[in-house]
């Protein structure tokens, strides 16, 4: 007996991913047939809003494109200036850059343990990552005065050194969170539920990777390793050592299992960094910020996050104002071509298990 | 001993080979900028995508030249093999733009164009796809072109809650209210 069709309208609230977001299903049984994406209940215009801000005010606004990881948009921005204005950074502010988009990627995968482990049902490992995360978010309060949003990496640099005693507490969070991912990975990994949700669930093929512009954990989670930090190495990555997590499958469970390769691979990089902070400068100075004009030109500057490539198309036309900033962010990848393709088949319960394996962040897609 | 070339160099040789009268530029590192006409997009894709191995699709951006009235359309792909992001971009008429559909290319510039129109006006004809994205029932011009006037279409669309219309310090109506004295170092953020 063929089973009676439903429509159901998934969101815009619920608790399975950051921001809000509708994902209209076509269901028999509990199996998705079609599914649409609706995106726009988060929709602030920041591009617009930006064209009519000078190169300094648009700071602001950039890091709150995405609110569980707000320094690589700050991060790419400022790399695409440099590139349109030629400015050399500092080799400290390089250190320093890449110290800040480390923690910050540590504290989105603490994050990440969160949503993923929530929408499987286990909400231990979560409590214990959103609590253990505010350690880094201590640490980002003492250096740059914020806690989420930090507008702490400027073109040119970062805009203020270390305070005194820092590099200490640095590592001791390091060494507690280092003790405490492998309690989350016990709870996690070893657990029977999340094995059986999470093997063979969500696949991506390897062959339709690159066609659909997946990039971060997702790719490769499929078994192809490209990261930007090795890729195109910016501010210190050239000189850190690290290797990116490869892990063949394409479904969540390899997703899975590349963040938690990730995130020891992201702690033992703050160590290296701690270790061989060169001294000096941290900024290379710009001119009063509200004269501040680029030379016309374009350029795009790219990052990598956690949940993949984060970039911004930049457009100056000489004013002290962008002409155009463009993100392009691996939620806007991820999210609705992709996201329609692969829930075909899935079922309805997997549905923001799979969204934040893919790290579906909509207020990254409409900004 | 002959000329070596730049990785960058190379591959604006190879598409000035490829396609007659096209503009390139070696812009900085890692940087190659293609300048073509409209028609030539989708030529110029598939043959990086086929023959020089830029299978990956980065971004797909408008911007808004009002001044010369025109719109740029730039495509950006990336190679694995070279790393260099190559930019091919095109000029639209402002009057009516019109682009080729080149989502069979890659998928992913479905999204893109959905986006682009929506937020430029500027259509793809035989594209298939929702024709709302991130606006809801939107029936203005579209509202990334520079000639869009946010705060015109504010003051036009949202008024005023009622008792704020004389932007009076609420500050003040609660220290009047509450009786209490507005410290000193705050008096210098009063609006009077």
């Amino acid at each position: 007996m063929r089973e009676k069709s439903t429509t159901l309208y998934l969101g815009p609230q619920h608790p399975g991913i950051t921001g809000n977001m509708m994902v209209k299903l076509q269901l028999e049984g509990d199996t998705i047939v079609k599914a649409t994406t609706h995106v726009g209940y988060l929709h602030r215009a920041f591009e617009k809003l930006i064209e009519r801000r000078n190169w300094m005010q648009s700071t602001t606004i950039l890091c709150r494109f995405c609110v569980p990881e707000p320094d690589p948009p700050e991060a790419a921005f400022a790399l695409a200036v440099e590139q349109i204005e030629g400015r050399e950074v500092p080799e400290r502010g390089k250190y320093l850059r890449s110290l800040v988009l480390e923690l910050a990627r540590i504290q989105s995968f603490m994050l990440w343990y969160a949503g993923q482990n929530g929408s499987a049902g286990l909400y231990t490992v979560g409590q214990w990552s959103v609590g253990d995360r505010n350690y880094v978010l201590d640490l980002f309060e003492e250096l740059t005065g914020g806690r989420i949003y930090h507008m702490y990496i400027w073109p040119g640099g970062v805009r203020r050194d270390i305070p005194e005693g820092f590099e200490d507490k640095v590592l001791h969070t390091m060494d507690y969170i280092e003790k405490r991912i492998d309690d989350y990975d016990r709870m996690m990994f070893d657990s029977a539920i999340f094995q059986k949700r999470a093997q063979g669930v969500g696949i991506i093929s390897k062959e339709k990777a690159m066609e659909w512009g997946v990039v971060g954990a997702p790719l490769r989670g499929c078994g192809i390793g490209h990261d930007v930090r090795k890729d195109n190495p910016y501010d210190a990555y050239d000189k850190l050592d690290f290797q990116m997590g490869i892990f063949d499958g394409g479904d969540v469970w390899a997703r899975a299992k590349v963040r938690q390769f990730e995130i020891r691979q992201s702690i033992s990089m703050v160590r290296q960094i701690i270790q061989n902070l060169p001294k000096g400068d941290y900024l290379n100075k710009m001119p009063n910020p509200m004269k501040w004009t680029i030379p016309a030109g374009s350029a795009y500057g790219k990052v990598e996050s956690v949940r993949g490539e984060f970039g911004f198309h930049v457009v100056s036309d000489g004013s002290d104002k962008p002409r155009r900033v463009h993100a392009r962010g691996p939620a806007y990848a991820h999210g609705i071509s992709l996201l329609e393709d692969i829930l075909v088949g899935e079922n309805l319960a997997d549905v923001s298990f799979i969204m934040n394996s893919l790290g579906v962040c909509p207020p990254e897609i409409e900004r | 001993m002959g000329t070596t070339y730049s990785k960058e160099e190379i591959l604006a040789q190879q598409l000035q080979t490829a396609f007659e009268h096209l503009i390139t530029e070696v812009v900085r590192k890692d940087t190659v900028f293609a300048f073509a006409t409209k028609e030539q997009v989708s030529s110029i894709l598939l043959y990086a995508k086929e023959k020089l191995g830029y299978i990956s699709f980065v971004h797909l951006s408008c911007v808004d030249w009002l001044e010369s009235g025109e719109f740029e359309l730039v495509y950006i792909i990336w190679s694995p093999e070279t790393k260099i992001n190559l930019f091919v971009k095109t000029r639209l008429d402002r009057e009516n733009p019109s682009m080729e559909n080149t989502d069979m290319i890659w998928r992913q510039i479905n999204t893109y164009q959905r986006e682009i129109r929506e937020m430029f006006g500027v259509e793809f004809p035989g594209f298939v796809g929702e024709k709302e994205f991130i606006l809801e029932d939107w029936e203005d011009a579209p509202p990334m072109r520079r000639d869009f006037d946010t705060l015109e279409y504010v003051n036009d669309t949202f008024f005023e809650r009622e008792g704020r219309e004389d932007k009076q310090d609420v500050r003040e109506r609660i220290a009047k209210r509450s009786g209490e004295e507005i410290p000193d170092f705050a008096k210098k953020y009063s609006r009077e």
